[in-house]
């Protein structure tokens, strides 16, 4: 029988889809955006809720009126914005400016590649110094210089459900880690899930991990293992992390945890199917918009007993190739002034970066943070902020095999440190 | 002698003046190729040899083959990923071969609703690989998904599972979806070549007393041939490029243990920044395509030139 496809065809055709699949998604790409006209800047941003949008809207309108300068702005989603700035370095098709997480990881990996300006002679200009809190400007300084501007300290602890914690006849919030405990015990005992968690993104159960290499650790260790980047297989501390890691997931967590992402696990808490979250202030406005009534909900921090707060900055940075760095400057001169983020409400933080701006008064738990935040004059970051992108990734595997039983929790420290030295 | 020598001279003139002629047809596409194809494909195979962070202020500093290196003796992942890649193959060249081509047969019949059920078969293959990895991962949500909700209605509640979330589950979870989404495509490929099928052979073999049985061995499946060398290679190279559904159902987890090689090429190139170790990867998966598929290929078209 003659057959239509010939060998010649076949493999041309098969080489080919071949070479179209096997790696064509590896080559380097452009694009970005250009800087505009003279009386322009572009701005590139995060994904926005809808109160950001309103206020980045109002900003951009503000300081058009004031300075008839347009500012064009971009949102990209968190993949998006690293890869986008990733392509753009070395170009000049990046933005003028740029919203980023602080931290060595994220911020830090773009300041080593040189698309921060140092912000050194602006910070002397307008005398920013002085206008932000000593906790946010840690943030902009941990590189040496000043890379960018603070616009955001969001700081996470534990969400509660007040109603539930009655039924399970918890009457205090714990401000130790056994009395944490034992009140996860109550919880249980009262046939309440203790907290909630969706594994599928590794970022948010790794919260509890930080959370407790913190607290069994101390803040020395814990500060050791992410910036020097030793201690890992020889702490007693990373150890003790580890196998209360696998003990919270075996007790307290949801079953099913880890199927499903964070913003399913987030609506046991909201529907009180869960009694705790362990979030940051950007969820006090989720918890309203989901129906919670907030005098319902309580916060604490996660009692660590270091004394140091769980959380991680965002700010503007002004991309070193940009021509318009001056122009740049006054913008964010503009939006970071106490009367322009007083106008924010608490659309990106409950607590606002500007010593001068008060707490904002339209959700009642934005209320509750400034007393956590007093409490403490140091943060601890998330380790996705400050260990460097592929390091996250294994800490992220190995985490995971020890919640699944695939790697037993003394082994992890030592499969941390195997990863770090073979990568340095 | 001399009269063959020139009749074989005039045809290669022939066929050198046709090439000649085609060459302006030709040559947008095989500049396009060039660019978007060819040249991202041999710089990746060279930044396999480097190592990169993919900023363009970053240096690449040559490093020779300690990619491959770290790959084949350090990397966490690798391993797991091209066992799972091979998994996805093998499985993918049986199940869904096998049920696509009978689902064709069956539906190649004069049968009530042929055709509502060929369009039901094939809108999966329609749909987004995303759009797809988002259907079937509420259908395995452990609370609200209606597998385990099915299970438990039916008193099976001890077999409802965490499907995605157990490293034992979890890659063969999302091959159940990737059948269901591939499956009508193939099926399309085998109903156009059923219809390739000589009726006379058919008809033939039946008047000489074959069965259904022997119809389809001795006339249909030889008929298909083509048909089956085309879905054959199809299936592999998807297979080996499949990357969508892992990423929209678990993105490698648990602990990676549902990891396949395009995804980790991606994720060490794009995720991780180090496009030398992705690099490499990418050309591991390259060469593994080559081996897997041009072997088949030539011995399947053997003696058709």
């Amino acid at each position: 029988m003659k057959t239509t496809l010939t060998r010649r065809h076949a493999l041309g055709f098969g080489s080919a889809i071949l070479a179209s699949g096997a790696l064509a998604a590896c080559g380097r790409q452009g694009g970005g955006s250009s800087g505009g006209d003279a009386d322009s800047l572009t701005l590139w941003l995060g994904a926005l809720e809808d109160s950001q949008r309103r206020d980045i809207d109002r900003l951009v309108e503000a300081f058009k009126q004031a300075n008839n300068i347009t500012v064009n702005y971009e949102t990209h989603s968190t993949d998006d914005l690293k890869e986008s700035m990733r392509q753009v370095s070395g170009t000049n098709a990046g933005p003028d400016i740029y919203w980023y997480w602080e931290g060595p990881g994220l911020g830090g990996d773009l300041v080593e590649a040189g698309m921060s300006l140092d912000l050194t002679d602006y910070y002397a200009q307008y005398g920013w110094e002085d206008r932000f809190t000593a906790a946010s400007m840690a943030g902009i300084t941990q590189y040496g210089g000043y890379h960018g501007i603070p616009w955001t300290l969001q700081a996470q602890g534990l969400y509660y459900n007040k109603t539930l914690f009655e039924r399970a006849g918890i009457t205090t919030e714990p401000s130790t880690y056994d009395e944490l405990l034992a009140a996860c015990d109550a919880l249980k005992a009262a046939d309440i899930t203790p907290i909630e968690f969706g594994g599928t993104v590794n970022w948010h159960v790794m919260r509890l991990l930080d959370s407790l290499i913190e607290t069994k650790c101390g803040a020395d260790v814990a500060r050791s293992l992410v910036t020097d980047k030793t201690g890992w297989d020889t702490e007693a501390g990373v150890t003790e992390a580890f196998t209360e890691l696998k003990t919270w997931a075996d007790k307290y967590f949801n079953s099913g945890y880890m199927s499903i992402s964070n913003d399913d696990s987030s609506l046991l808490f909201w529907d009180g199917r869960a009694a705790m979250a362990l979030e940051g202030t950007w969820f006090n406005a989720q918890c309203v918009d989901n129906g919670m009534d907030p005098q319902e909900v309580g916060i604490f921090p996660f009692p660590t007993g270091t004394g140091r707060l769980y959380g991680f900055g965002e700010g503007f940075y002004i991309n070193a190739n940009t021509p318009k760095a001056d122009l740049a400057a006054s913008f964010l001169d503009f939006v970071t002034s106490a009367e322009q983020m007083s106008g924010s409400g608490g659309a990106w933080a409950a607590v606002s970066v500007n010593k001068e701006v008060e707490v904002s008064q339209d959700n009642p738990l934005d209320a509750l943070w400034p007393p956590i935040l007093e409490s403490s004059e140091e943060m601890y970051n998330n380790f996705d902020q400050a260990l460097g992108l592929d390091e996250t990734t294994e800490y992220w595997r190995i985490q995971n095999a020890v919640l699944i039983g695939d790697m037993a929790p003394e082994q992890a420290g030592p499969a941390m440190q195997k990863f770090i030295e073979a990568n340095s | 002698m001399a009269t063959a020598t020139t009749a074989s001279a005039h045809a290669r003139a022939v066929r050198q003046h046709r090439v000649l002629r085609s060459l302006p047809y030709l040559a947008p596409a095989a500049l396009l190729y060039g660019i978007f194809l060819l040249y991202p494909m041999i710089d990746s195979v060279r930044l396999s040899f480097f190592s990169w962070s993919g900023y363009a202020t970053a240096p690449q500093e040559f490093v020779g083959l300690k990619n491959y290196r770290y790959l084949l003796t350090q990397d966490t992942v690798f391993w797991t990923a091209l066992r799972n890649s091979m998994i996805w193959v093998v499985l993918s060249v049986a199940i869904p071969m096998v049920l696509s081509l009978l689902m064709a047969l069956a539906l190649n019949q004069r049968i009530w609703g042929r055709n509502a059920f060929r369009s039901i078969f094939y809108i999966p293959s329609v749909f987004a690989s995303i759009t797809v990895a988002a259907i079937w991962r509420w259908i395995y949500n452990p609370t609200m998904g209606v597998i385990n909700q099915a299970l438990e209605a039916i008193g099976l509640g001890d077999l409802a599972h965490e499907w995605l979330g157990d490293p034992r589950t979890a890659l063969y979870s999302i091959f159940v979806a990737s059948v269901w989404q591939g499956v009508g495509f193939n099926m399309v490929l085998f109903l156009a070549g059923l219809q390739s099928v000589p009726a006379e052979l058919v008809d033939a073999a039946r008047v000489d007393g074959a069965g259904r049985w022997q119809v389809f061995r001795n006339v249909t499946w030889p008929a298909l041939r083509p048909t089956t060398i085309v879905v054959v290679i199809l299936t592999i190279i998807n297979s080996l490029k499949v990357y969508d559904l892992v990423v929209g159902m678990t993105g490698g987890g648990p602990a990676q243990s549902s990891q396949v090689l395009a995804l980790w090429s991606y994720q060490q190139s794009f995720s991780n920044h180090n496009f030398g170790a992705g690099g490499a990867v990418a050309t591991v998966l390259l060469i593994l395509s080559l081996c897997l598929v041009v072997p088949y290929l030539a011995w399947s078209m053997k003696g058709d030139d």
